[in-house]
This record gives structure tokens, C-alpha cells and sequence, in this order.
């Protein structure tokens, strides 16, 4: 104790009598913690603004260059202690915010954290209504603060989960700000492509700041944010369509094109429908991953629910599980899924049916499908014959708005037709082509044809009625003449 | 048979006195010269209005006057009626024509000064049923209630509120509120089927009446000239199956009116839309809308539709009363200036019902 | 013989006058009562009812059921819920235009084609529908259900 109390006295005299001007230049505040040994000065050591020279008053107010403690933390000289709240971060925004003293520092660090936090749920949003939810420190720690691509940093893409689930894994805490959240996104990540090669030391992988963006986060509602559902594709394209990035792994990097030409695609850009699948909705976002073979009729079935159901419960269900053939990749595709048509169906060329039954091959399907898609061809044309016939009779100036209301059962009869392709029974796809489909059709084409025939109708009475009372009125005109006759004559 | 008629023509005649009517029918006579084919259009007209009268009926059993619903019913009476159409655009048609005859039996006897004394109240009489028919016409065009009825009562409605003083009240009380709502459609409604034809039918008894018992008026060359050089014809039979004849041809051009040019519908009002585009009113309001819009925005201080509406209404006026200051006529004198102005309204009328058209 | 002849001739002109007279009144008399009488028969449809229309009696519709009814030109499904209330909204699915149908089982509106579910507000709740169901108003006239546009 006593050689420590020595130690201490030589070092206060040494440094206050003998270097005292030299150690005016130099920071004051980190050499008497350095020696008190406290942990934010030991963190410090490490800390990238320490290795520019930046001493602690920088953050922390008060005179680095006085080494009288009673001036260089007094209030005089603007020493405000350990600040709290937003002071924290306005702290850091001081400088990184500001161009030309982040030139000063030779940093090439963008200026514009601030700008891009503002828009952030975390900067936003606030448990105690006085401060943000978060500071920089929170993520950046406060005084071991270390470059990105530091491996130690708690910012390197290594660490980011981690750190992220400092709050985002805790319940308790989330439940105070958004009850609903869930907690789990880390425990789903490690089991993702993403997270087990994060764990295996990958950096290329995605973190959670590669897809919900780093300091700009906003919420996923927020149709700004990187995971808006319109937005999703692009932000998983990012990496997934560049070849030179994607060049280690082994998978293609044209699902983007794909997607955005298939029918989901083109329902989630063009038509702007928010509940077309995205890439999350089939991979899972944070347990991103492909799904297996026989999961896919699973992960279509929770909007295909119908056809998934249908298809379970048909005898292709057991073949394509024996085959091991992807359910419904296998008719549809993947990523490139467009609309189907009814040129799948059938056993010409372009038909998927044909890929397995053939004359030879299969001959029950190889029938069924024939006339599968005979009939839907029946109601297709049947459909559009009366769709002609209610036309031709409305530009006649004719009234059928009912018949008319009527089609929408043929044009049900034929989407329900569809769907009932995948229970692949020939009697329940006739039941409803014939029994719904084609009855109601023919019913609506004989009104439209009434109709256009009423048309014709109202032109021959015309010209009868027009002979009757010219005929008449010839009459009348002999009957005067023969009075006039009589009269003169 | 025929002895069945006459029991029952000697039965209402021993009541009636049926044979002075004869008597008198056949002692009347209608003059025979070059300008008699005028003589036929106030029949016509007649006609014209029997028929509206009947189909008007006919429409009614289907027809709802109220603003949720008189859309609709026209819609019903097009499709499920059987033929509704026919009906509905036999109405529209001799609407039209109606308004062409009566335009045509107007000027016929300004020309011919017809109007001159004895004959100055069934003149009267007859613009005024002019202005009842025009009334017919701007309130039977919106009881359809469809997206241009609308457009043109509120332009119409809006134009009578130009009149300074009763101009606004008068408005107010056409639409039945400040605005063209439901409520105007049933005072419309009201007007077209109750009010109007009320006092047209009155107004229709003394003007028929007075011709009957002054007789057709001679053109004024003929005053003077013995009895014996004129000619003429018994107005019973000759000249009212003549008229029969010229109706059953009316009749067939209304036919294929309406089969060829059936009335159309559009789209139902919707007070909150934007206006159409080419707002127009009924081709017999053309020339006076085409006028208005020819007016400056100001004349000295006020404004040039006031000035429009308030010229219109002077010769409306003016039109009602030329019986009263053309005396040169009832002196039996020629007055060339009421020719003139007879043509000029004539071109006027004819000139801006066309620019109107083009706009 | 002569003057006979002129006689005949002219009794058979007068004749045929009579006839042409007589059938052209009748013709006439037909020609306008057809359209007319046919215009007066009542038509197949009673009465024109567009922005109301009548769902039935409430005494036929049982709780927890629905059906579909006819509003001008397209269709409104109307449900009388297991709390007895009663709903209306545009039966048209949202997805692909099918009609929609009350799934007694599921408790919710349900579209045949693609399985699409509306809960009892109208809001799409699970399949392809991108849309919330329009909803209608229900009134209770006596025992009657009227239906009509929300304004």
C-alpha cells in the first residue's frame, strides 16, 4: 500500500514539476484515468478516436489540457460528465455530421448518419417520450469504439446479430416498446443459409443491417424500408444477382429476372398487390432458406390452399412422392411461375401432362387429360361465343344487363374448373365444366340470341305496322277523293 | 247493323242535339288556295299533343318520379317492359316534333297575320301554349335523371336566375332548394304531368273552340272578293279526313323514329361529378343559350346575361302581344314590318340553332 | 250492257274502297293495341328496386347462414351472423371477380375459386384476395331485410 502510495507521489511530482509544460499539450484527462485505471479509460486504448487524438473532453466536456483536476473538470470549463440521453448521440453528431472536421480527421466516413437515423424507428420512436430509443452507443459501443471492418467492432458483420439481439432478443425490454414484435429473429437467423455461414466466420453473408439497412431502419410497414414487401426482391437481389458476389456459392443468381417476369412478380410490381408472394414468403426471411422438396406444396398451399388440398388428396400424390418430384415445381415451375393456362393441361407438347403419360405410358392420365382439356376448351369457347352475342346484342341498343350478370357463373365455373384440375378426377373437373360451366352458358347464349332476334323483331313490326297504316291512310285519301268526285260531279 | 248505329246515333242525338254539330261542322269551310297546306300543322300539332298525352299516361304506370329511383324505373321501362322502348321513345320523338309543328303552325299565321282581329285571343292562347310546351320540354328532360338531364336543369335553372329581382326566387322555387336535388325532380315532375298540362288542356278548349267558331282565317288578299270566287272546302269530311291522313303519316315517321333512333339513357346523375363535357340544352333552347353566350360579361354595369334574359323576356312579350300593335293589319291594311320581323326571327332562330349545334 | 258494266265496275271500285277502309281500321286498331296491351301486361320482374333491394324476410334467413342476392347488376351477399347480426357486402371476390359464399363451418365468407376468406367485417383474411369486401348497409323493415349502398 505504502510503495503504491509512493509510486503515486513520485508520478504527481514527476509529472507536475518536471515535464508540466510538455504534458500541457497532451491529453490531460486520459494520462491521470490511464493511471487511475478505470474501465472507460481502458477501453479507450483501443479506441479509434484516441489513436486521432481526440481526447475525452471532446465527449465529455471540461480541459484536456489542465492537469488541475479542479479546472479541467470544472463547469467553467464546460465539463458536463458522463452526458445523458440524446446528448449522447449529439455528442458524436458534433463531428460526424460535419464534413470539414471529418476531412480534418482524414476520415473518408460519410457525413450523413444523422440525416439517415432521423428517418429510423429507433430514432423515432421513444419508451420514455424524452429520448430516442437508442444512441449511437448502443450499437457503437462508448468508448471502445473500433472500425467496422474490425473484427472486434460490435458494427463488423460478424457481430451485428449478435448485437442487434442485445435488445431484440429480449422480451422483457421489446415488450416496452412493441408488445407484438417478436424476439425470436436471431434463434431464426442461426438456422438460416445466412446465419449458419455467418457462424462459420463468413462476413459475405447477410447480417440483419444488409437487409433492414444500418442507421436508415425503418419499420416493415414503412414503404421506405428495405423490407416493404415491394421492396424485398430488390434488396434480396442485391446480392443474390451479382455474379461477381455470389461467385463462391454455388446457386444461380437469376431468380430476380425470373421472379419479376412470373405472375407474382408482375401481381407485386405491376398491379402493386401487396399480398403477392415476395421472396421472404416462400424462403422466410430470417430463416432464409430453400424450402425442401416436400415442403413446397406446404409453402404454396398457404395461398394455393385449395389446389394444395386437392392435389393431397390425389393419386398424383403418392407418384410424384415416390418419383421424388417437387409437387408443384414440377407443373409450375419456381421462380418463373406464370399464369397458368389451359395449355398446360392436355397431351400436346407444350402440355405438362404429356412429360409423363403418353399413348404408350400411362394411359388412364394420358385419356383424362385429353379430355380434361377438351372440355375447358368447350367452355372457353362457349364463354366467349356469349360474351360476342351479349355484345352484338348491346350495340343493337338491347337490354341485357341480366344475361349478362348471368356469365360471371360460367366465368366462376371456369376458375373453379381450374383449381379442380389438381384433384386430377376427370368426373369432378366434368361436374363442374358440364353441370355449372357449360349449362349456364348455354342458357345466356339463348337469351342473347332472343334478344338479337327481338332486335329484328322491332324492324319487321315497323314494317308491318308502317303497310297497316299507309294502307290506311290510302284509304282515307281514296275515300276523300271519291267525295270530292261525288261533290263536283 | 247498320240499324244498331243509327239507334244509338238517334239515341245520343235526341240528348245532345248531335245534328246542329253536324249542321254546323258540315256548314263550316275551310279556304282553298295556295297557302292552305299552313292550315295543317295546328292539326298536326293537336295530334302531336294527343299522343304525348297518351304515351305520357302510359309511362306514368311505370314511372317513379324520385331521385333514387326514376334513374331505374326508365332503365326498367327500356329492358322489362314490353315495349317500354317503343313507348318511351315515342314520347321523346313527338316531344321533338310537337315543338317543330308548333313552331311551324306559330310563324304560318304571323305570316298569314291570322292573328289580326277577330282572332287576337286565340293568338294569345297559342304562344302561350308555346311557352307551356317549351315548359314541357325543359321539365320532361330531366325526369330521366341521367347525367345530361341534370347538367342542362342546373345550366337552365341557372340562366332564369339571371333575371334581375324574381330571378332568384323564381329559381329557388323551381329547383325546390337551392340546388338541383330530388326535390327538383319531383317539382319537375309535378309540372310535367299535373301543373302543365292543366292549364294547356284549358288554354288548348278555348283555342279550339275559337277556331271552330270563327273559322279559318283568309289570307288578307282574299277580304274583299266575292263570295263565289273563293275556294273552299267542307271542313267535315274533306278536310278533317285530310288531316286524319296527314296524322297516320306522322304517325309512321314517330315509327321509325323510334325503332331507328330509340331513346338512350346514359349514365344516372351524380350530383358530386364533374360536369360533361358539351353541356347542351334541347335543340329548341339552342338559339336562346347560343345568344346568351354571345353576350359581353358587362354591358355599362350590368351583366350581358341579365341584358340577355331581359331582351328574351321583352320579346316574349312583344311575340304574345302583336296582335295589339299591329293595327295596320286589323284595319286590313298590309304591314310589310311584321314580315320582317317574322323573317328575321325566322334566320335568327335558324342561324343560332345551328352555330349552337356546331359549338 | 254498257252502263251496266260502269255499274259493276263501279260497284266493285266501291267495294273494295269499303274492304281497304275496313281492314286498314282494323289493321290500325291491332297495330296500336298489341304494343299497348303488351306494354300494360305486367312484366316478369315486378318492380325496379337498384339502390335498395330487399334481401328476403328475416324470418327465412335461419342464424349463422347467408345468401346471395341480386343488386342491380351484381351480386351482395347477405349474412345473418350466429350473434344474429346482419351483414351485406359485395359478393365479388376481390381476387379474380368469383362470387363469394357464407362457410357455415369456417364461420367466415369464402370464395370457392382460390379459397379466399373474408371474415364477417368483409376484411380479407387468408388467400389470394387482395381487398377487403365492400360493404353494404342492412336495414330491418318489420320483418323484411332491405339492403343498400353505403353512402
Amino acid at each position: 500500500m505504502n510503495r503504491i502510495n509512493f509510486i503515486f507521489t513520485v508520478i504527481f511530482i514527476v509529472t507536475s514539476a518536471v515535464r508540466i509544460d510538455v504534458y500541457a499539450q497532451e491529453d490531460q484527462c486520459f494520462i491521470c484515468h490511464d493511471v487511475l485505471g478505470d474501465k472507460p479509460s481502458e477501453l479507450f486504448k483501443n479506441d479509434i478516436h484516441l489513436k486521432m487524438k481526440i481526447s475525452c473532453s471532446a465527449c465529455h466536456g471540461g480541459n484536456s489540457k489542465s492537469d488541475d483536476m479542479d479546472i479541467a473538470m470544472s463547469s467553467k470549463e464546460g465539463f458536463i460528465g458522463v452526458p445523458k440521453g440524446n446528448d449522447i448521440s449529439e455528442r458524436c453528431i458534433a463531428c460526424h455530421s460535419n464534413e470539414e472536421k471529418m476531412k480534418a480527421y482524414g476520415s473518408n466516413l460519410p457525413a450523413n448518419q444523422h440525416e439517415l437515423i432521423k428517418n429510423s424507428v429507433h430514432w423515432k420512436t421513444s419508451i420514455t417520450g424524452r429520448e430516442h430509443i437508442l444512441q449511437c452507443t448502443t450499437c457503437h459501443n462508448a468508448h471502445g469504439i473500433l472500425k467496422v471492418n474490425n473484427p472486434a467492432s460490435p458494427v463488423h458483420s460478424l457481430n451485428i446479430p449478435q448485437t442487434c439481439a442485445k435488445c431484440h432478443s429480449d422480451a422483457v425490454y421489446m415488450r416496452l416498446y412493441n408488445p407484438s414484435l417478436p424476439v425470436d429473429q436471431l434463434q431464426k437467423y442461426r438456422t438460416s443459409g445466412h446465419g449458419i455461414l455467418n457462424s462459420k466466420r463468413d462476413s459475405k453473408a447477410a447480417d440483419c443491417a444488409d437487409c433492414h439497412g444500418s442507421h436508415e431502419i425503418r419499420t416493415a410497414g414503412d414503404i421506405k424500408s428495405k423490407v416493404y414487401p415491394t421492396n424485398i426482391p430488390k434488396t434480396c437481389a442485391a446480392c443474390h444477382s451479382n455474379a461477381e458476389y455470389m461467385g463462391g456459392y454455388k446457386i444461380p443468381i437469376d431468380q430476380y429476372d425470373k421472379f419479376k417476369s412470373s405472375v407474382h412478380g408482375i401481381a407485386l410490381f405491376e398491379k402493386n398487390d401487396l399480398s403477392a408472394p415476395v421472396c421472404n414468403s416462400c424462403h422466410g426471411n430470417h430463416g432464409a432458406t430453400p424450402p425442401g422438396v416436400e415442403s413446397i406444396s406446404k409453402v404454396c398451399g398457404t395461398c394455393h390452399v385449395l389446389n394444395a388440398e386437392l392435389f393431397s388428396g390425389s393419386p398424383h400424390k403418392k407418384a410424384f412422392d415416390e418419383k421424388n418430384y417437387p409437387e408443384c415445381e414440377t407443373c409450375h415451375k419456381n421462380h418463373d411461375i406464370v399464369t397458368a393456362t389451359n395449355a398446360l393441361l392436355g397431351v400436346s407438347d407444350e402440355a405438362v401432362c404429356s412429360q409423363c403419360h403418353s399413348e404408350s405410358e400411362n394411359v388412364k392420365g394420358f385419356k383424362s387429360a385429353a379430355e380434361m382439356r377438351s372440355l375447358i376448351d368447350s367452355l372457353d369457347q362457349a364463354v366467349i361465343l356469349a360474351k360476342e352475342l351479349i355484345n352484338e346484342a348491346e350495340q343493337k341498343g338491347m337490354e341485357i344487363s341480366e344475361a349478362k350478370f348471368r356469365l360471371r357463373d360460367a366465368q366462376q365455373a371456369k376458375l373453379e374448373a381450374r383449381t379442380m384440375v389438381h384433384s386430377f378426377s376427370l368426373d369432378k373437373f366434368k361436374e363442374i365444366v358440364e353441370g355449372k360451366g357449360l349449362l349456364v352458358t348455354s342458357s345466356v347464349i339463348d337469351e342473347a340470341k332472343a334478344s338479337i332476334d327481338d332486335y329484328y323483331f322491332r324492324r319487321y313490326g315497323l314494317l308491318i305496322s308502317i303497310l297497316i297504316i299507309s294502307l290506311l291512310a290510302l284509304a282515307l285519301y281514296l275515300y276523300v277523293k271519291k267525295i270530292e268526285r261525288k261533290n263536283t260531279g | 247493323m247498320k240499324n244498331f248505329w243509327n239507334n244509338l246515333y238517334g239515341w245520343f242525338d235526341e240528348r245532345l242535339e248531335l245534328k246542329e254539330l253536324v249542321n254546323f261542322m258540315e256548314k263550316k269551310y275551310v279556304p282553298v288556295h295556295r297557302h292552305s297546306i299552313w292550315y295543317y300543322f295546328g292539326g298536326v300539332s293537336l295530334f302531336l299533343f294527343i299522343i304525348q298525352v297518351a304515351t305520357g299516361i302510359l309511362l306514368l304506370f311505370y314511372y317513379k318520379g324520385t331521385e333514387d329511383l326514376a334513374f331505374e324505373s326508365i332503365q326498367f321501362i327500356m329492358s322489362k317492359v314490353e315495349f317500354g322502348w317503343l313507348i318511351r321513345s315515342i314520347h321523346t320523338w313527338s316531344a321533338n316534333l310537337f315543338i317543330l309543328a308548333i313552331f311551324i303552325h306559330m310563324f304560318s299565321v304571323l305570316f298569314e297575320k291570322a292573328y289580326r282581329k277577330p282572332r287576337e285571343v286565340t293568338w294569345i292562347t297559342g304562344v302561350l301554349m308555346f311557352f307551356l310546351a317549351l315548359g314541357f320540354g325543359f321539365s320532361g328532360y330531366l325526369l330521366p335523371w341521367n347525367e345530361l338531364a341534370f347538367f342542362a336543369t342546373k345550366v337552365g335553372s341557372d340562366i332564369v336566375g339571371a333575371v334581375p329581382l324574381i330571378g332568384e326566387p323564381l329559381k329557388i322555387f323551381m329547383r325546390g332548394g337551392e340546388d338541383v336535388t330530388g326535390a327538383t325532380l319531383s317539382r319537375l315532375f309535378g309540372f310535367h304531368v299535373a301543373l302543365f298540362p292543366a292549364i294547356f288542356s284549358s288554354l288548348l278548349i278555348i283555342h279550339l273552340l275559337l277556331v271552330q267558331r270563327q273559322g279559318m282565317s283568309q289570307p288578307m288578299e282574299f277580304e274583299g272578293k266575292k263570295k263565289h270566287e273563293l275556294k273552299k272546302m267542307p271542313f267535315f269530311p274533306n278536310f278533317f279526313l285530310r288531316d286524319l291522313i296527314l296524322w297516320l303519316l306522322v304517325l309512321n315517321v314517330l315509327a321509325i323514329l323510334a325503332v331507328f333512333f330509340p331513346s338512350e339513357l346514359g349514365q344516372k346523375a351524380d350530383p358530386f361529378a364533374p360536369a360533361p363535357e358539351g353541356i347542351k340544352p334541347e335543340w329548341y333552347f339552342l338559339f336562346m343559350f347560343q345568344t346568351l353566350k354571345y353576350f359581353p360579361a358587362h354591358i355599362w354595369f350590368i351583366e350581358g346575361e341579365v341584358v340577355g334574359v331581359l331582351l328574351f323576356g321583352a320579346a316574349g312579350i312583344l311575340w304574345l302581344l302583336v296582335p295589339f300593335w299591329d293595327k295596320r293589319s286589323s284595319r286590313g291594311e298590309r304591314n310589310k314590318l311584321i314580315n320582317y320581323i317574322g323573317l328575321f326571327a325566322v334566320m335568327f332562330i335558324i342561324v343560332l340553332t345551328i352555330l349552337g349545334w356546331l359549338s | 250492257m254498257n252502263y251496266s258494266k260502269n255499274n259493276f265496275e263501279k260497284q266493285g271500285r266501291r267495294n273494295f274502297l269499303k274492304y281497304l277502309l275496313t281492314g286498314g281500321v282494323v289493321g290500325f286498331t291491332g297495330a296500336v293495341l298489341y304494343p299497348l296491351i303488351a306494354y300494360l301486361k305486367p312484366p316478369k320482374q315486378a318492380d325496379v328496386e337498384v339502390s335498395t333491394v330487399s334481401g328476403g324476410l328475416l324470418s327465412e334467413l335461419e342464424k349463422d347462414s347467408g345468401k346471395i342476392v341480386r343488386f342491380g347488376n351484381k351480386p351482395v351477399i347477405l349474412v345473418r351472423t350466429i350473434n344474429d347480426e346482419l351483414r351485406a357486402f359485395e359478393a365479388t371476390c376481390t381476387h379474380l371477380d368469383c362470387t363469394v359464399q357464407y362457410k357455415k363451418e369456417m364461420g367466415v365468407i369464402w370464395c370457392a375459386c382460390h379459397n379466399g376468406k373474408y371474415d364477417l367485417a368483409g376484411r380479407n383474411i387468408a388467400g389470394p384476395p387482395p381487398r377487403p369486401l365492400q360493404p353494404f348497409r342492412v336495414v330491418l323493415k318489420g320483418d323484411e331485410i332491405l339492403i343498400s349502398k353505403q353512402s
